[in-house]
């Protein structure tokens, strides 16, 4: 059943997250909204599951606006109490289930929970921060009560006294346009920015992506990608939205039983970063699977640039019925602002698309004038999925967002067909020999080599040329003379203050607590490393 | 059998878990306890293959094969037969 309102208008003003939920929970109460493992749940039941954390939250004392931290590995628990969370008026802190104690005591100073909910697998992270750091925080336990824990602590386990409360929607007054999550970002450098996304901001991206992917009730998306990026609760939530169903698989690192899972619940969708298309195309038997797979409409990319070889490779290997559609956004507009419409794809190979319905791209000079087709300048981007700011950064806010919209970062131009391409980031551009250097290029032919699966490009710092160009490599196999080749490969291929003077060959290139290439910590392994020798 | 055990114990302890397997029984899931993920399965891949001589094929990339110390002994003993 589709989504029957035509959407003229992107304005969503009346909407809540957690109504996507609430109302599928009303009309297909038995559907199947997720699956994990042997688990499945329907949406009542998911529903019933975070009404009761949203009425426990309330009863705590959360009321509209609190921040309530979620550190919870991707599950169903996951899932009610994303939604319980908002039900209850909490702004969702979702973190990186990879956070140490250091980092969570930071995040939890900035944000000043009121109250945090962990899976018990994380428990454990939790207990390791000083009792001054929770302060007032009330702390709850995905799991059954433990032994030893008495009912004056400050822990509340789930879902035994859940059950004891109310399954009914809490249906508070909640205005769309205040805050729905903080998701922390983070460049190379600096601390890690809370981008903070209003329930309209999520439903009107939402909205978006539902029409340009077409989704409906009989989607089935298989979800690889953590929920704590940005992309993984867009999944969640446009999937929710239509009533279609979600199936959780953690074990990516098993290619072969995520393609196994794919055919047997019928998926309709797969969502990939960069890497997950890397290791699904060089690891896997997904080349076995081209007859098995049916109703696989499409395949998603976003989570910054593939190399071309990636996308024409899966282009050839995946099911000829299987769309490939590529996309770009950013955690700052909810989070997608562009696509490639897939059947542009082969015309358009190295393009982000065209901005996503509701969503106008400029590209525009330094001083802020609009520029037209072929000038090269920074993406800005305008929507009702702009965030509201960075939580508590004031500053940082003032550098990104003005009347010109969101400024990304992110620099390129317009062809002339309105399709948009990008050349690299505003704060990442090498120099070499006083020329600047186009690293996304150098790193697209490198993976055209054949030999790398991955690769990132720097500059170091070199006391003649001023920088030198180096680079990090993951090798599809390990054969002898990788780097040699892949440098002679692009000593034919590119001008010669492109060619890197030197690659080294990694397990997997380092990447930031939001899933991007790190930049900054590939130089630091690059010049922690030894040369080959000989 | 044991031998085989030993030697993949061995592996996992000195390549992930700085030499230390005290805690990790045979039938632990290496995935769960965080001490494999996709990069660390190629790791593991290559070790088998160039350990053992064998190929390990895409289509074997189940937990059933490589997810615990028991399966990928089991898994060993079926390639090496």
């Amino acid at each position: 059943m589709r989504i029957d309102e035509p959407v003229p208008n992107m304005k969503t003003t009346s909407c809540l997250v957690h109504h996507f939920l609430e109302k599928n929970a009303g009309l297909f109460p038995t559907k199947v909204a997720v699956v994990h493992e042997r688990g499945r749940a329907s949406y009542s039941e998911v529903n019933k599951r975070a009404n009761q954390l949203a009425h426990n939250l309330i009863k705590a004392g959360v009321r509209p606006g609190d921040r309530v931290v979620l550190l919870c590995e991707n599950s169903i628990e996951y899932v009610f109490c994303y939604y319980g969370i908002l039900k209850a008026g909490g702004i969702v802190a979702s973190l990186n289930t990879d956070i140490k104690p250091e980092g969570l005591a930071e995040l939890v100073k900035e944000l000043e929970p009121k109250a945090l909910v962990v899976s018990s697998k994380l428990e454990k992270t939790v207990r390791a921060l000083d009792a001054s750091v929770l302060q007032a925080a009330r702390l709850m336990v995905i799991g059954p009560r433990r032994a030893g824990q008495s009912p004056g602590d400050a822990v509340l386990s789930l879902p035994e006294e859940a059950v004891a409360q109310r399954d009914a929607n809490p249906g508070l007054a909640i205005d769309p346009n205040s805050c729905a999550a903080i998701i922390y970002t983070s460049g190379s450098a600096g601390k890690p920015k809370g981008a903070m996304l209003s329930h309209a901001n999520i439903a009107a991206n939402t909205r978006a992506v539902i029409e340009y992917l077409e989704l409906t009730s009989s989607d089935v998306q298989m979800v690889v990608l953590p929920f704590f990026y940005v992309m993984g609760k867009s999944l969640l939530n446009t999937h929710f939205a239509v009533g279609g169903t979600v199936v959780i698989n953690n074990k990516f690192a098993y290619t072969a039983s995520v393609l196994k899972q794919m055919a047997e619940e019928d998926v309709t969708g797969f969502s990939g970063v960069p890497s997950t298309y890397a290791h699904l195309l060089f690891k896997s038997p997904l080349a076995q699977y081209r007859d098995k797979l049916p109703a696989l409409r499409y395949c998603s990319q976003a989570g910054g640039h593939m190399p071309r070889r990636v996308k024409l490779e899966l282009l050839k290997i995946l099911p000829s019925h299987t769309r490939l559609v590529i996309m770009y956004g950013a955690t700052e507009a909810s989070a997608r602002l562009t696509y490639v419409p897939p059947e542009r794809l082969d015309s358009k190979i190295d393009s982000i698309g065209i901005p996503i319905p509701g969503v106008t791209m400029s590209v525009m000079s330094p001083e802020g004038k609009q520029l037209g087709p072929g000038e090269p300048g920074e993406l800005v981007a305008r929507g009702d999925n702009i965030m509201l700011g960075y939580y508590k950064n004031e500053e940082a806010t003032k550098k990104v967002l003005d009347q010109h919209g969101y400024h990304t970062g992110d620099l390129g131009y317009c062809d002339d067909e309105g399709f948009l391409f990008v050349t690299g980031r505003k704060d990442d551009q090498i120099k070499v020999g006083g020329r600047r250097v186009n690293s996304q290029e150098i790193e697209d032919k490198i993976v055209e080599s054949g030999e790398a699966a991955e690769c990132i490009v720097f500059g170091i710092a070199d006391p003649l040329e001023g920088r030198r160009l180096a680079g990090l490599v993951v090798p599809i196999r390990p054969i002898p003379d990788t780097e040699k080749n892949i440098l002679a490969y692009c000593a034919a291929k590119l001008p010669k203050f492109e060619v890197p003077e030197e690659l080294r060959l990694v397990d997997s290139i380092p990447k930031t607590s939001s899933g991007k290439p790190d930049r900054a910590k590939s130089v630091q392994i690059f010049l922690e490393s030894e040369p080959k020798q000989g | 059998m044991a031998g085989l055990e030993i030697e993949i114990r061995q592996f996992i302890a000195d390549r992930f878990l700085f030499g230390d397997d005290r805690q990790l029984g045979d039938e632990d899931s290496l995935l769960e306890a965080g001490i494999i993920d996709s990069t660390g399965i190629l790791e593991l891949i290559n070790y088998l293959e160039e350990h053992y001589m064998i190929k390990v094929n895409d289509d074997e990339l189940v937990p059933e094969n490589l997810d615990t110390i028991a399966n990928i002994c089991a898994y060993l003993s079926k390639k090496t037969a």
